[in-house]
């Protein structure tokens, strides 16, 4: 009988600092969470550090309803974002860094309708190269794209888009990267682990494998290439 | 001041009225957030948030948000999904009603999303667009006698709209607005309020239907449909001749809906449009089906002569000297083939589901499978185009479901079904053990309840194999 062992990559880094010290300057950036609930703090606090700018950075909002928190803004405000795609990149009542840095035209702004980004990067993660969907047709989000009638109704063509690196949050993990979430904490992580090139989960919980049920995984392991664990 | 103006939760109010027992209903931002926390907890509706709720109603601070980002509980019978699932019930018209919080609606239906109207020049649609696109009856809620600019009721909007053609209804803090075919027409007036009160607010004078009558506010009456059918011939009783039908199972006899399948050939509907992963190989592979045994699968459609055509990635028998019913009906003339590669067909299951026309696959170009469709190149690469599946029924199997359809399922039996589960005008499924809503934990429901349209229980000695 074989003894020999099997190695597998290790996930796991010491800290967040570790787990993206090759986030360079001009990188594209995926960042889960929603309004606030689900986001990669202790990684978006590592990322202001490093001091990485012109980052194109894709998520759904910028801000954080709780000031004190970090959020998108906190990287806006700090001056290391070129560009943000997003459905909803600022309150549009109470403003904010990202309008203010619009309107100054410091910040470009490529947005969609929530389903259509949702769908460009599933198609990213998919392997899917562009698609047509019915959303935004005749309005401002289709103009400029082939519009094409299928099945009686215009639907926009869109392209697949991902990125260089996603900031994730779930709830826990396996050493391999499996990974489960807390309640709406899932929202855009598990669809940005699939179009990045690598995905960086920071996790309340690291387990050994096996632990987790695997009827109950949402995210598997080989969407995941980094874990770190949350600083809180 | 004819009568007082309607505050925001009576136009909530007013809007929730319009929702129907059993449906998954989309909230927008601002005023239409208020109505989960309004109506009962126990109301017979899915209430739907783009961070990933479904059935919710307000709640103290744990894991669940709105999509304000409120805190928010999951109600026996909800369930927690991702952001782009969320997107996908919505783009695949799996909701029903869509209520969003307007600052412009035009004679023909077209609106602005109040973030619109704050920015116009600066976009920030949310879910707004998607709903609008996406919602089979879409209400707007805009106030039309308190600080709104106005006009805000107008022959075309003046800002860049959010939807097209899309509002049916418009509650306003006066009164209530139908859009017609000819225009917009007042339906309901608040108390105090009549019809030329709202056309002086309006700017223009508004045609009346019919009979105008005073809005109300009491919480709907909604009741959950009765999806639990006795038998599986009743569950499958009304599928036509010529339908298009998904049907599961994956290779082996394991984890199909036999229970669903045997019914489905005893009902007899003929010409049927049979998409399946394989169109029946189970009973030639046998893949551990016990000696002298004939396992239940695709087949036995097959040789009752109701399949006129497959839609399969593996039609064919494993081994040449064992042909499938399906191969020699296909010789014969008897059957029509299309045949995919396994993703693709799972990928045209799941546009079908999620509202997409056709998409680009790198799979297949420049093989037999990419002939005569149109390929384009993407950032260097080749990809052929593919058209979404959806099917008028679906037959599949589960582990358990809850009364409201939210299931889960047993290993690998999970295979195509949760795609298929949503390419379907009407999903049935059979499963195992049917339990209450709430005894599901909402973060481990693989297909939500509302893609599922009929439940029966398979018997517990219902055997997959014909002769036992």
């Amino acid at each position: 009988m074989s003894t020999g062992s099997v190695s597998r990559l290790d996930k796991r880094f010491d800290s967040p600092q570790a787990s993206l010290a090759d986030l360079a300057d001009g990188a594209s950036v995926m960042v889960g969470g929603f309004a606030g609930h689900g986001a990669p703090e202790s990684l978006l606090r590592a990322l202001i550090e490093s001091g990485a700018v012109n980052l194109t950075v894709i998520c759904h909002g910028a801000g954080n309803p709780d000031p004190a928190r970090v959020g998108i803004n906190s990287l806006v405000e700090a001056g290391r974002v070129k560009k943000i795609i997003s459905p909803l990149p600022f309150d549009p009542r109470a403003g904010g860094p990202v309008k203010d840095r619009w309107e100054a035209g410091d910040l470009e702004l490529e947005v969609h309708p929530f389903g259509v980004l949702t769908e460009r990067l599933r198609a990213g993660g998919a392997g899917i190269g562009g698609f047509f969907m019915p959303a935004g047709a005749g309005t401002r989000f289709g103009e400029g794209h082939e519009v094409r009638e299928i099945n009686g109704r215009p639907h926009v063509f869109q392209t697949s888009l991902k990125a260089d690196f996603a900031l994730l949050r779930a709830s826990t993990a396996d050493t391999l990267g499996n990974l489960v979430y807390a309640g709406t904490q899932r929202n855009w992580n598990p669809i940005m682990a699939m179009a990045a090139r690598v995905a960086i989960f920071e996790v309340d919980e690291i387990v050994e494998a096996g632990q987790l049920d695997p009827e109950r995984v949402i995210t598997p392991a080989i969407f995941v290439q980094r874990l770190v664990l949350s600083a809180g | 001041m004819p009568g007082a103006i309607l505050d925001s939760a009576s136009m909530a109010l007013r809007a929730s009225r319009e929702i129907q027992g059993g449906e998954a209903v989309a909230i927008g931002p601002g005023l239409p957030a208020l109505i989960p926390g309004l109506l009962p907890a126990d109301s017979a509706a899915w209430f739907l948030a783009e961070s990933g709720a479904v059935g919710y109603h307000s709640g103290e601070p744990r894991t669940v948000v709105d999509a304000g980002g409120a805190d928010a509980s999951i109600l026996p019978g909800g369930a927690v999904v991702g952001a782009g699932d969320v997107a996908a019930m919505l783009a695949g018209g799996h909701v029903g009603l869509a209520i969003v919080e307007a600052s412009q609606v035009s004679a023909n239906g077209d609106f602005v999303h109040w973030t619109t109207a704050e920015t116009p020049g600066l976009y920030a649609p949310g879910f707004a667009v998607d709903m609008a696109s996406g919602a089979q009856r879409l209400v707007a809620a805009m106030p039309l006698a308190s600080s709104a600019p106005r006009p805000n009721l107008l022959n075309q909007c003046n800002l860049p709209v959010d939807g097209i053609g899309c509002v049916s209804l418009v509650v306003t803090d006066v009164g209530v607005l139908r859009v017609t075919d000819t225009g917009l027409q007042i339906a309901e007036v608040a108390p105090g309020w009549t019809s030329d009160d709202i056309s002086h607010l309006a700017g223009s004078p508004l045609p009346v239907s019919g009979s105008v009558r005073e809005m109300s506010f009491d919480p709907p009456a909604l009741d959950w449909p009765n999806k639990v059918y006795a038998t599986a011939a009743e569950a499958i009783g009304d599928v036509p001749d010529g339908a298009v039908v998904n049907v599961d199972g994956f290779g082996g006899p394991g984890g199909m809906a036999h229970y669903l399948m045997t019914a489905l050939r005893d009902h007899g509907a003929k010409g049927l449009t049979m998409i399946s992963n394989t169109a029946g190989i189970a009973r030639v592979a046998r893949f551990g089906v016990p000696e002298g045994l004939t396992a239940i699968d695709h087949t036995i459609l097959v040789e009752n002569g109701q399949v006129a055509k497959a839609i399969a990635s593996y039609p064919v028998s494993p081994s040449i000297s064992r042909p499938t019913a399906f191969e020699r009906a296909y010789q014969e003339g008897e059957s029509d083939l299309e045949v995919s590669p396994q993703g693709t067909l799972a990928e045209r299951l799941r546009s079908g589901g999620a509202g997409v026309g056709a998409f680009f696959t790198p799979t297949a170009v420049g093989t037999l499978l990419g002939e005569g469709k149109e390929v384009r190149e993407i950032d260097g690469r080749p990809y052929v185009l593919e058209q979404r599946i959806l099917a008028d029924f679906c037959i599949i199997r589960g582990h358990k479901a809850d009364t409201l359809g939210n299931m889960v399922y047993r290993g690998t039996s999970r295979n195509f079904n949760p795609v298929m589960a949503t390419a379907a005008r009407v999903t049935i499924v059979e499963v195992d053990e049917i339990v209450e809503p709430g005894e599901l934990d909402p973060e481990e429901i693989v297909t939500p309840g509302l893609y599922v349209d009929r439940i029966v229980l398979r018997p517990p000695d219902f055997s997959p194999y014909l002769d036992a």
